[in-house]
């Protein structure tokens, strides 16, 4: 419906749709004639509706005009509206509406004040050296941090609206020079493809973009620091910012960056590659630890050397349940743990650890219910597995498969399960790039940062396993003159 | 055009997947043959291979369509199905034995236990995953198991290399020519590998050298091969035609197995994973047949395949040493013209460069 010069008339037919307690019709005089000023009383920012709004038009002069009235108004964000569908969207985004008697145009303004978190550091990705600034759930606040670090005009922002309900604003991030138009151009239309109720969390976002939606792998990256993000959207990736959720997202995806952390980059690379190379290490002890270890106790155990071999037989002697029930049994106790001490307040939480992990398992050992060599092996590989905290819940389920077939079909199985994982990841791809991407399809250039970490200056080039029109990131020769 | 494999994955390919299935029950059955010359009839299986990889690069480098379109441009619609038909039977036929014989060697030696068939059936429903996917997952898959192939052969060698009496092995040429022959053709089923790279013809681009970097991934595991039937007959000397499943016994006498146990299952494990995609590549190129043959949906396609090999895995495992006879007279045969004879005539063939489109890479 069109906006008409009759205020009543638009009034009604505002508030015939906009009847909600905490919406506020003010009614204001200028120059004798009436006018309405719509807000939502509890985000809106009263005093800058006063300082940018109406004093500003109170002192016209002469015939009151469309254009007139625009030139006046002093809030840098300002938008002309002729729908009443139009200016209810406004209202609902928390902008402030106004309307006069006469024009048949209303003005929306955004002068919206949300509380926001103060600036922290995340605590999924806390460093020792290194930026300590991390992402909060107000996406201005997220943009000028990444404003704050990449201070080009190459740096672009494309606001989106996504949600019948929620109307949350996305916001897509890249630098123009780097990205690859055509993944840019995809993703763009991807979101626009959303149609859900609400998206309450990018996470949302992140499941309905994924090419696979039913994937037990992520496609779609993520980060809470600005830093982080920088580096990823100069690499050629692109970032979305979702209204409400301090995690930005990055398109594309490969799984070796979870494996890197940020305090690679500002450490020595020898340090790097020693830390890199123990967090494979640990993700393949924690999958695979307890399910070779059942498959060896009951099929294979030639495998285990004598005199450990001795010390399980000791250690089994009078256990009720069977290898690999045990194991189970052991590591769905673990996971409960780390459920509930995740779930409780921070200082129940470690009272449930420490019930949980001393307590109970000392007394489970003493009471002969499982063997100690068990419980040592079920508590490393929930450690090793936290070494790499973006993957934990992937290879937690992954852990348990293996055990079930480690347990029942033994090592050939276990074999037969690694080839069928790595089967699924090597074709598994998102975004035209392949997930497994720089170890299959190797890509030489891009080895020096996947699990060993080359040198800075070794780092010319962007990844080529992430398409972009700008290869060359460094120049060596310039630096050295 | 876009192609689905770079020459590094075709190099990497032979690397990881040629050697490992000719380390299971192979060596004694040329030992069987051949004793001390056992790695002489390895040799001139390993030499027939090169000469008919040679005229196959060749045609690679000439060629820019794919085999299919190779074949249907000189044969014509029906010919080329009859030839990807003989195919079929030949991968068919080259999966069989190895599977029974893995089967054989995972029941016998891997477990302690008396593990029943569901232990071995697995390998079928992986190998069903596998089959469905695209060629480049071949090259994808070599890129990574290139490397557990090398950690499992150089464990493995390290271990059993110091055991070895190299001097079994001579005088050279002592068992004679008909022997050797003997040897070379009773193997005959784990060789002829370039008939695979039959199926990669226009699937990757050959530049300058490409040829001799292919030649030489495939030279160098053959030699590998080669050197591990010396070592082999080496540790075993005459008893080396009993050794059935040498793999889990050649490096079990070396001191450091005294002292930590039985390390060498590292590399066994290592081995044995690469082993499973060496021996589901016929099963894949069988599917990839009849894919084409028939134009039905890959994963059809895969669950005919496996399901039939799966079959007769279980029916036959009584009968084996019959269908061995058989393949070893009849399937030898069909080997020889699909693996070397064809290869060779392939590069006679005319080679018009129409561009077929491959998909994306």
């Amino acid at each position: 419906m069109k906006i008409t010069s009759s205020l009543d008339k638009n009034q009604r037919a505002l508030k015939s749709q906009l009847e909600s307690d905490d919406i506020t019709f003010l009614p204001v005089s200028i120059k004798k004639r009436k006018g309405t000023i719509i807000f939502l009383k509890d985000i809106a920012d009263k005093k800058s509706v006063g300082e940018l709004v109406l004093k500003p038009i109170k002192d016209l002069n002469g015939n009151i005009t469309v254009k007139k009235l625009e030139n006046a108004f002093l809030s840098p964000e300002k938008k002309t509206v002729d729908t009443v569908e139009q200016l209810i969207e406004e209202i609902m985004l928390g902008n402030t509406a106004f309307l006069l008697d006469g024009i048949d145009v209303a003005f929306s303004f955004d002068l919206k004040v949300f509380e926001k978190r103060a600036i922290t550091e995340p605590p999924t990705s806390a460093v020792i050296k290194g930026p300590r600034e991390g992402f909060v759930e107000s996406i201005a606040v997220n943009v000028s941090l990444m404003r704050r670090r990449i201070k080009s005009p190459s740096l672009k922002i494309e606001n989106l609206t996504i949600g019948k309900f929620s109307k949350t604003p996305v916001a897509l991030c890249y630098i123009s020079e780097v990205v690859d138009p055509s993944l840019v151009k995809a993703l763009r239309q991807k979101l626009k493809n959303i149609d859900i109720d609400a998206v309450l969390d990018s996470s949302y976002v992140a499941k309905l973009i994924g090419e696979h939606q039913t994937s037990l792998f992520k496609q779609v990256g993520n980060t809470e620091k600005p830093d982080i993000l920088s580096a990823k959207i100069l690499e050629g990736r692109v970032a979305i910012f979702v209204d409400g959720s301090p995690i930005a997202l990055t398109v594309p995806y490969l799984l070796v960056e979870d494996f890197q952390s940020p305090s690679d980059y500002y450490n020595s690379p020898y340090s790097a590659n020693m830390a890199r190379s123990l967090r494979l290490l640990s993700v393949m002890v924690s999958i695979l630890l307890p399910a070779f270890f059942v498959a060896s106790e009951l099929f294979h155990l030639q495998l285990i050397p004598l005199s450990f071999l001795l010390t399980i037989v000791n250690s089994i002697k009078g256990i009720p349940l069977s290898p690999s029930f045990e194991m189970f049994f052991t590591l769905l106790i673990f996971e409960i743990l780390n459920e509930a001490s995740v779930r409780m307040p921070r200082y129940v939480g470690m009272v449930v650890s420490i019930v949980g992990g001393l307590v109970l398992g000392e007394t489970a050992v003493n009471a002969g219910i499982i063997s100690a060599p068990t419980l040592m092996i079920v508590a490393f590989s929930g450690i090793c597995l936290f070494t790499v905290p973006e993957l934990e819940q992937v290879f937690s389920i992954i852990r348990l498969l293996f055990l079930f077939i480690g347990g029942s079909l033994g090592g050939y199985g276990l074999i037969l399960a690694i080839c069928f994982l790595i089967i699924y990841l090597v074709s598994f791809e998102s975004f035209n790039t392949p997930l497994m991407a720089p170890f299959s399809p190797i890509v030489k250039e891009d080895l020096k940062d996947g699990i060993y970490k080359g040198f800075l200056c070794e780092q010319v080039y962007r990844p080529k396993s992430i398409k972009n029109v700008n290869a060359k990131r460094q120049n060596i020769k310039e630096m050295k003159k | 055009m876009k192609f689905q494999l770079k020459t590094r994955q075709v190099c990497l390919f032979f690397i990881a997947f040629l050697p490992v299935s000719k380390l299971f029950t192979m060596p004694s059955i040329i030992a069987g043959c051949a004793s001390e010359d056992m790695w002489i009839s390895t040799l001139i299986n390993l030499l027939l291979d090169l000469i008919t990889l040679s005229f196959v690069l060749w045609t690679c480098k000439k060629t820019k369509t794919d085999f299919f379109g190779l074949l249907e441009l000189n044969f014509g619609k029906l010919g080329s199905k009859i030839i990807l038909l003989l195919y079929f039977f030949t991968f068919f036929f080259k999966a069989l034995l190895p599977i029974n014989q893995q089967k054989t060697y995972v029941e016998l030696t891997l477990y302690e236990t008396l593990p029943s068939f569901l232990n071995f059936l697995p390998f079928f429903l992986v190998s069903f995953f596998f089959c469905c996917k695209r060629i480049r997952v071949l090259g994808r898959v070599a890129d990574i198991f290139w490397v557990i192939t090398l950690i499992g052969l150089i464990l493995i060698f390290l271990l059993s290399f110091t055991n070895s009496d190299f001097s079994a092995v001579l005088p050279i040429g002592a068992q004679g020519f008909i022997n050797q022959s003997k040897g070379a053709f009773y193997s005959f089923n784990w060789f002829g590998d370039c008939a695979y790279l039959m199926f990669f013809i226009g699937q990757f681009q050959v530049k300058k050298n490409d040829c001799v970097k292919v030649f030489l991934s495939y030279l160098i595991p053959g030699l590998f091969v080669v050197f591990f039937m010396i070592i082999f007959y080496g540790v075993f000397t005459s008893i080396a035609f009993r050794q059935i499943f040498a793999l889990t016994e050649i490096s079990k006498y070396t001191i450091v197995i005294n002292n930590i146990g039985r390390f060498d299952y590292v590399g066994i494990i290592c081995i044995l994973a690469s082993n499973f995609f060496a021996l589901a590549l016929p099963l894949y190129f069988a599917s990839l047949t009849l894919n084409k043959i028939f134009n039905i949906k890959p994963w059809i396609c895969s669950l005919i395949v496996n399901g039939l090999t799966c079959f007769c895995v279980l029916a036959f495992a009584e009968h084996f040493a019959s269908i061995e006879k058989f393949l070893s007279v009849y399937g030898n045969a069909l080997f020889f013209i699909t693996a070397n004879v064809l290869p060779i005539i392939t590069c006679v063939l005319k080679k018009e460069n129409k561009e077929n489109e491959v998909s994306a890479c």
